[in-house]
């Protein structure tokens, strides 16, 4: 098993490497206009001046700010809404195909509303962050407790249990795993529709800043800034990762 | 999920007349918002963007912006599942290139696309061509990553008892292998469909002449949300309708999974 | 039943032992069989879970390569599956859940390599054969367990082979089913003359199907003790309640009996971990 994800390791970093490799020699032999392939050394300079002098740190700063805030509200909302439909078989038969249905539909066609009714400024983002957050936290929620074992609850009420006993023994501790994945897609989606939503259309933040840079036709310096945020949201969802099976391994003990 | 078809039989009331009159009550109250409180610069009464729906759909600008959108996303799906499904079966087929080639699918898949969307109008141009390649972009992973999971859910007694029939390797491929992996790529289309959508929306939104999410900009800018709600409602059903067949497709083919065992 | 006496199958000192999994090599699961299986006879497998039956049965079928020994229909060895002259009934429910009946049974015709045009008929008659005529367009899915298994019978039938291999066909069905399919293979038995080889874990239905009982010992598996049963196909409910029968069956059980404490007793005194398997595979059957 695990030998098998070492190799796996191994394949990608490799894979990694001969891209690298490829993208250098393009760049010695002149293959592809540096507009369009900008060399790989003048990116990793660039790369390395951002980072230094602090450049991407504000950016950074403007759209983790609208992340979290984004992220806030998604959880507030998500975590409240889902466990009151969740509770109930009826509201989760009414409302699931509902927020299902809506979910199936790229909210991203509403931006523009967002613009209209808040502002090009760090309101709209916040706004289209949480509502992308949201659909997945609520659906894991509610999902999470309606996949819980019926002979948990059947065993649960033969013993008597309320329905608020149930909620909190039974339904609650048997979901939490789902919940808990649901969270960590929620909070990954939430940082990819901000960045979006600050290209399109966006002042601030690292996604108006790559567009920005493309614009200028400096190509290097959006390439060091795409592979900033590939990097942060690498390091993200690895942080994630390894919380989400902290989480589970604390859960599965007690 | 079918918690709620096997509660629907028992309840009184049915979850979805409820669902529906909770659906027409939002619209209800959206309507005496719009007139009331709503400044109407901005939001326009569910009336008044149905009202706007013949003024849009006269426009020939829009209605070619309409199938514009249209071809965009059934070129990129089309490539997609085609691509999708021409890596998935030989990944998923055998060990070797099972292992080989799929922790390479999975880092690209982890690259979060929207980051090299400048890239894609870059490269492709902003007319057509970038948003079908940035959907195809969104459109092939679900498609590949079902078809490699369906791979693997062939059943090791069914390979067993067609062998012992005769079967050859390309029979047992065709009548063995293709059937298990149906269900599952159907799953995957649905989610490629999404995907596939929201790809090509993205782009469109981010930087185009042409298609819905280049008009919803010019509605929004110049302060008509009816005529901007309309395309968007247009978007939406579009999206909904080729959502509906494919999640038809899906549990049709896939019969047999459901109801087996 | 009068046996043409030709021999059809031969088992030449079979050996086999996977290589394969976390005890390659250790696990001895056939010790030296040989077995001679005359033409239309019916013979039932008997012994402890995990013995190596299946394993046996799938060498002579052509599905396992025998790590020793060879065997031989009409003479010929067998080195591969042979479809024109070996079926098989499987225990678990091998039918394509995605295809009807019918198709199941014209695909298998389609594997053996019948020509498209002679499926259809085929199929229908052997699905008539079995009392399945009004069920051909149905799903596995759609029907019970009894009819699923007759299914399977009828798949293996259409192929015309001179021999069945049954692995456990009925041994997920209820107790009355099982008793009646087992009724209705004797009757089948008796109008075809086909060559068969069961293996069951029940004592009833061996010495019901029988014309002669294998009783295996323990896994590595070899040959302990053949019991023949008298009595012409078809066999029916006076046959099952002869006082000759129970005493068969007991003579079987009180066979059997020192090869299960064996298998229990010393998985119970020293290999803890192996306890499991047989124990499962009881429950199942
Ligand atoms: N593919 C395999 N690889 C490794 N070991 C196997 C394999 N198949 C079976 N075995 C082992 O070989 C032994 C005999 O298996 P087999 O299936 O032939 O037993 P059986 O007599 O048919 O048992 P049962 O009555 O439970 O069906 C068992 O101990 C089993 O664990
Ligand atoms: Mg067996």
């Amino acid at each position: 098993m695990t030998g098998t994800a070492w190799r796996a390791r191994a394949i990608q970093i490799g894979f990694v490497v001969v891209c690298v490799l490829g993208w250098i020699y393009v760049g010695n032999a002149r293959l592809i206009s540096p507009i369009f392939l900008p060399r790989f050394d003048r990116v990793m300079t660039e790369l390395l001046r951002i980072v230094s002098n602090g450049t991407v740190f504000v950016y950074l700063g403007v759209t983790l700010f609208e992340l979290f805030a984004a992220y806030a509200l998604a959880l507030a909302a998500g975590l409240t809404v889902g466990f009151l439909i969740g509770r109930s078989r009826f509201w989760v038969a009414v409302f699931e195909p509902l927020l299902n249905g809506i979910f199936a539909v790229p909210i991203v066609i509403f931006l523009p509303l967002f613009i209209l009714f808040l502002g090009i400024g760090i309101e709209s983002k916040i706004a289209f962050g949480a509502t992308y957050a949201f659909f997945p936290i609520v659906l894991n929620t509610i999902g999470g407790i309606g996949a819980v074992d019926a002979r948990f609850v059947t065993v649960a009420q033969s013993l008597g249990a309320t329905r608020w006993q149930m909620f909190k023994r039974v339904l609650l501790p048997a979901a939490l795993p789902v919940i808990v994945s649901g969270i960590r897609i929620g909070f990954l989606i939430g940082f990819f529709s901000i960045i979006g939503s600050e290209m399109i259309a966006g002042l601030d933040g690292l996604g108006s800043q790559i567009v920005q840079l493309g614009e200028g036709m400096n190509t290097a310096a959006m390439f060091a800034y795409i592979l900033f945020v590939i990097l942060i949201a690498a390091i993200l969802n690895t942080l994630l990762s390894l919380l989400q099976s902290r989480f589970n391994r604390v859960a599965a003990a007690s | 999920m079918n918690l709620a078809m096997t509660d629907r039989a028992g309840l009184r009331l049915s979850p979805g007349w409820v669902r529906a009159g909770i659906v027409v009550l939002a619209v209800v109250a959206w309507e005496v918002a719009g007139h009331t409180i709503l400044d109407p610069e901005f939001i326009s009464p569910p009336s008044a963007v149905i009202a706007a729906f013949p003024r849009i759909l006269a426009d020939s600008d829009i209605r070619h912006a309409i199938l514009v959108s249209f071809y965009e996303l059934l070129a990129a799906f089309g490539i997609a599942t085609v691509a999708g499904i021409a890596l998935g079966v030989p990944i998923g087929l055998h060990r070797f290139t099972l292992r080989s080639a799929l922790p390479l699918v999975l880092l690209i898949y982890s690259i979060p696309q929207v980051t090299v969307l400048p890239l894609f109008v870059l490269y492709f141009g902003i007319g057509p061509a970038s948003k079908i390649a940035f959907g195809v972009s969104h459109g092939i992973f679900p498609i590949l990553l079902n078809v490699v999971a369906g791979a693997q859910t062939v059943e090791p007694a069914h390979l067993k008892a067609a062998r012992s029939m005769g079967a050859g390797r390309l029979l047992i491929f065709r009548r063995v292998v293709l059937p298990h992996m149906v269900p599952s790529l159907f799953s995957g289309l649905r989610l490629g469909m999404s995907a596939t959508l929201l790809g090509v929306i993205l782009a469109e939104l981010y930087g185009s002449q042409a298609g819905i999410g280049y008009y919803t900009q010019v509605f929004t800018n110049s302060f008509d949300p009816a005529g901007m709600f309309a395309l968007v409602a247009v978007l939406a059903v579009m999206a909904i309708i080729l959502n509906e067949i494919v999640r038809r497709a899906e549990r049709r083919a896939s019969f047999w999974r459901v109801t087996a065992r | 039943m009068a046996f043409a006496g030709d021999v059809a199958i031969t088992v030449e000192k079979v050996s086999h032992a996977y290589l394969k999994g976390a005890q390659a090599g250790l696990l001895q699961t056939l010790r030296e069989v040989s077995l001679e299986i005359r033409r239309g006879e019916m013979v039932c497998l008997i012994g402890p879970s995990g013995c190596g039956k299946s394993t046996l049965l799938n060498i002579i079928g052509g599905l396992i390569q025998p790590s020793t020994g060879v065997v031989k229909v009409d003479g010929r060895v067998i080195r591969g599956p042979t479809p024109n002259e070996i079926a098989f009934v499987f225990q678990d429910n091998t039918l394509f859940p995605w295809s009807t009946i019918l198709e199941n049974v014209k695909v298998a015709l389609e594997f053996q390599g019948v020509p498209a045009t002679e499926r259809e008929g085929r199929a229908r008659t052997t699905l008539a054969a079995v009392g399945l005529k009004d069920f051909a367009d149905h799903y596995p899915h759609q029907l019970s367990g009894g009819m699923k298994q007759r299914a399977s019978l009828a798949r293996a039938l259409a192929l015309q082979t001179g021999i069945l291999l049954m692995d456990e066909p009925f041994a997920a069905l209820d107790e009355q089913t099982r008793t009646y399919l087992g009724e209705e293979l004797s009757r089948l038995l008796a109008k075809t003359g086909k060559t068969i080889i069961f293996v069951t874990h029940s004592l009833s239905e061996a010495v019901f199907l029988a014309d002669r009982v294998i009783v295996m010992t323990a896994r590595p598996a070899a040959i302990k003790a053949t019991i023949a049963v008298a009595g012409a196909h078809p066999r029916g409910p006076a046959f099952m309640a002869s006082p000759r029968f129970a005493e068969q069956r007991n003579e079987l059980y009180a066979l059997l009996r020192d090869e299960i404490e064996k298998t229990v007793g010393g998985l119970v005194g020293e290999e803890p971990e192996e306890a499991a398997p047989p124990m499962l595979a009881e429950q199942r059957g």
